[in-house]
């Protein structure tokens, strides 16, 4: 029999018996939990759903909400570029806003303080110990959890 | 257990009666949907949350698949995309996290062929097919028990269609000693 002939054999075979196999009976507890989940989601008040099944006026006033707050930080953006050095902000009115100007104000200044090798030497250190971290985190996996039997492929 | 059982948050009848056909509907392909899953992917108990989300989604859309023909199908096309899912997402995630996998052998069964049952026989094989690694039983399910062919199987996996035809050739022929053992290797 040739190779070909031999495959073609294998496949019917293979085919006649998966084609006998008979549906595997679910589990007794899916039905509950199919039903219980709806029902939990039934439960959750509207903004909980999928934005696609919120109320219409709902819908709208969040886009439109988003497109204020997109509108404000363009504009904020622009405003913080251009004055954040003038002495307009200096003299805000607002007493939150003039410490956070401080305190922005004294971060940068200590920011240029900070040679520039010790930026690159912090950065070098948190890789290692993140990659120490991670290898920690497969070896303890691998210790403790991992099934000797499992088929991960 | 009766339809009424177990039902969705009901706020009217209409919402009632709705609740007690969606659950003869989850009867009538809870077997089929679990199926699928389990079989492509190879574990009991992700199946059954595959199968959850599969009849959540079906709940959505049940206004359209009521008294359709067409249900079977696109639960079984719902069933194979949620556990192909499963598969990509969750397996690749902690693909690192693993050794090398060990391939078991079929199990054999205990007993000559003779004395198994048809009911034992199908056990034997489903275990046989479990045991196969996601590379070889993903595919050979998707031929032979979705009907896809391996152009589509090889696009549906991203996965070469040289690959594909060569995980199922030994897939098949990992399950054939077994098949042998059953007595169900006649053509």
């Amino acid at each position: 029999m040739s190779n070909d002939e031999s495959e073609r054999r294998l496949e019917i075979i293979i085919d006649a018996a998966l084609a006998a196999m008979p549906p595997r009976p679910a589990p007794a507890s899916l039905e509950a939990r199919v039903l219980a989940e709806l029902a939990h989601r039934a439960a959750l008040p509207w903004w909980q759903h999928s934005f696609a099944a919120w109320p219409r006026i709902a819908r709208l006033g969040f886009v439109l909400l988003c497109a204020l707050l997109a509108g404000l930080a363009f504009v904020g953006g622009v405003w913080a570029v251009h004055d954040l050095g003038s002495p307009a902000l200096g003299a805000l009115s607002m007493p939150w806003a003039r410490h956070l100007f401080a305190l922005v104000t004294v971060a940068g200044e200590l920011a240029r303080l900070v040679p520039s090798h010790w930026v690159y030497e912090g950065l070098a250190a948190s890789v290692a110990l993140y990659a120490a971290l991670f290898g920690l985190g497969i070896a303890a996996y691998r210790t403790l959890y991992l099934d000797p039997n499992s088929q991960v492929t | 257990m009766g339809v009424n059982e177990h039902t969705p948050v009901q706020t009217s009848p209409k919402e009632q009666s709705r609740s007690i056909a969606f659950t003869k509907f989850m009867r009538a392909y809870q077997d089929m949907v679990f199926s699928t899953a389990a079989r492509l992917a190879g574990n009991d108990a992700q199946a059954e949350d595959i199968s959850q989300e599969v009849f959540i989604k079906a709940y959505e859309h049940f206004d359209h698949l009521q008294g359709s023909e067409t249900a079977g199908g696109w639960l079984k096309t719902v069933a194979t995309n949620l556990s192909l899912n499963y598969l990509s997402r969750y397996r690749k995630r902690w693909r690192m996290f693993s050794e090398e996998p060990q391939i078991p052998e079929p199990p054999q069964p205990d007993s000559a062929p003779a004395e198994l049952s048809a009911q034992q026989q199908q056990h034997a094989l489903e275990e046989a097919l479990r045991r196969l690694p996601d590379h070889q039983r993903v595919p050979l399910v998707l031929y032979h028990f979705e009907d896809f062919s391996y152009e589509q199987i090889a696009a549906q996996l991203g996965v070469s269609l040289s690959k594909i035809k060569t995980d199922i050739r030994r897939a098949r022929a990992a399950l054939l000693p077994l098949l042998e053992q059953l007595g169900l290797d006649s053509v």
